[in-house]
């Protein structure tokens, strides 16, 4: 199960000694199995606003539920895939993936065979030796996004993933990641500056305000899967969410 | 090209030697101020040959490693510490930098007193002149670690001294090198110094008999072994540990 609640989340920024609210009380339902992307003007903090889902800040005030359970730390039941990837120079790509089953304690053959299975799907069976210095960028975010499958979390949280991938690698996941939606039935919540993106990814995209944010819109995108970006039937999508974020300027 | 570099250095030995026999020939100063390269290298072939060499040698390098392992595991528990709770750092961290500025003999007549003539007190003046270059380089590396290895790490489920062993150490091993490579040097300065100071076996030990013997050769020719002994710790065991690390890290 995967349904993860955010009520009247809260968050001050410290600016210039000031304290600066960037969170306005955001509330936010995502059922189970659902696919939402989260878009906003920059600096609207929904990096932020993700990093507390995560539990790796704390709201100011608002609370977290998943499945109805108070949430107050980081676990591996809602894992983050970073935009950098944050993937350990240190190990090898297979290292890497199983890096989580290892601090769960998991035996190594099986730790073996569930990191093939997430290698094998994020096309890295080649690479399971290499280091991450000798990946591209987007090789080093199939491997991040693997690191985060193999951990079987009820909440998949993903930053930006995709922000510093060229165009052809990234429309490629954009493909791959609803196959993997499609396939694992995870609850994704995933942010994103590009508003295309967010357009293919989403089965709903929920639209933050300006500082302080509120979730100012919320859009269901019913389409077909797999979409790809530069289907025309998506672009009546993409307009009412550029219009949403257009209606807010700085107050 | 590597050839090359050797030879370069072969020849700028061999020029020293040369030199340094052009000046004893011209008799400039006595013997037994001035010794020939011949008569240094005799002194090392008889410590060789009766074995002392190797004995001084042997007694210098395990006071060597025992006192700076246990600076390096001293060094990197504080380091660590310092770099992941503050108020040790503002506390203890403000003391390492003043303790680091002691010259190393500067802590035997302590030594000496706390641990008589023994190779305890060789010991510690070994790990404690070492133990802070570690410390703050360790501090220094786990302070550089990209906040989202440490926030991965957590949400996966690290925590403790998992996220200390898996995380933390791995992550700052490129400085860790550092500390251990400038340990390694204020540990070898050390050890050197105090068996000097305490007069009780060792390399230092056997240059002290040689000042006290007026055999300048034998001083000199300790003191050749003792660069020598420097040369090939630091080429071969932290140059390379060094490369490593480096190339698994990324880093060049």
């Amino acid at each position: 199960m995967g349904k993860i609640e955010a009520k009247n989340i809260i968050k001050y920024f410290q600016h210039d000694g000031k304290p600066l609210k960037a969170l306005g009380g955001i509330n936010l339902t995502v059922n189970d199995g659902e696919f939402v992307c989260i878009v906003g003007p920059s600096g609207c903090g929904k990096s932020t606003f993700l990093r507390i889902l995560a539990g790796l800040e704390k709201p100011d005030d608002g609370e977290v539920l998943l499945d109805g359970k108070k949430l107050v730390n980081t676990g591996p039941d809602r894992i983050m895939v970073f935009q950098e990837g944050a993937l350990f120079p240190w190990l090898t790509v297979q290292d890497n993936v199983e890096y989580g089953l290892k601090v769960a304690g998991i035996p190594k053959n099986e730790r073996h065979d569930i990191s093939k299975r997430y290698l094998d799907m994020m096309q890295l069976s080649q690479f399971e030796n290499s280091y991450t210095y000798q990946l591209s960028t987007g090789m080093k975010q199939r491997v991040a996004i693997a690191r985060a499958l193999v951990m079987d979390p009820d909440v998949l949280l993903m930053d930006e993933p995709f922000a510093a991938l060229d165009s052809q690698t990234r429309d490629l996941l954009l493909v791959e990641m609803q196959m993997i939606w499609q396939k694992t039935k995870k609850t994704i919540i995933f942010v994103t500056h590009n508003v295309p993106e967010a357009a293919v990814l989403g089965s709903r995209v929920a639209i933050f305000s300006h500082r302080p944010s509120v979730v100012k819109k919320s859009l269901d995108i019913d389409y077909k899967r797999p979409r790809v970006t530069e289907d025309e039937n998506l672009a009546k999508f993409e307009k009412e969410i550029l219009s949403a974020l257009r209606h807010q300027g700085p107050k | 090209m590597k050839a090359n570099l050797l030879s370069k250095k072969i020849a700028f030995y061999v020029l020293i030697i040369i030199v340094w026999q052009g000046i004893d020939s011209a008799e400039i100063w006595p013997d037994n101020m001035f010794p020939s390269p011949v008569e240094v290298g005799e002194d090392l072939l008889y410590g060789l040959s009766d074995g002392s060499l190797f004995y001084g040698i042997a007694t210098s390098m395990w006071r060597l490693i025992i006192g700076l392992s246990i600076a390096i595991g001293g060094g990197m528990l504080l380091g660590i510490y310092m770099a992941r709770v503050e108020t040790v750092n503002q506390t203890i961290g403000s003391l390492v930098l003043g303790l680091q500025s002691i010259p190393s003999v500067a802590w035997v007549p302590l030594a000496i007193l706390w641990f008589g003539l023994s190779d305890s007190g060789i010991i510690f003046v070994t790990a404690i002149g070492a133990i802070f270059a570690v410390t703050i380089n360790t501090y220094t590396g786990v302070k550089n670690i990209d906040p989202s290895f440490i926030e991965a790490a957590r949400n996966m489920g690290a925590k403790g001294s998992k996220l200390v062993t898996t995380i933390l150490i791995p992550a700052a091993f490129p400085y860790m090198i550092t500390g251990f490579k400038q340990g390694w040097a204020f540990a070898w300065r050390g050890v050197i110094g105090a068996e000097l100071l305490f007069s009780f076996l060792g390399l230092g030990f056997l240059l002290n008999v040689g000042r006290q013997l007026n055999d300048v050769s034998q001083v000199i020719a300790m003191m050749i072994v003792i660069m020598g002994i420097g040369i090939l710790i630091d080429g071969f065991v932290f140059k390379k540990l060094e490369d490593k690390v480096m190339t698994k890290w990324g880093l060049r």
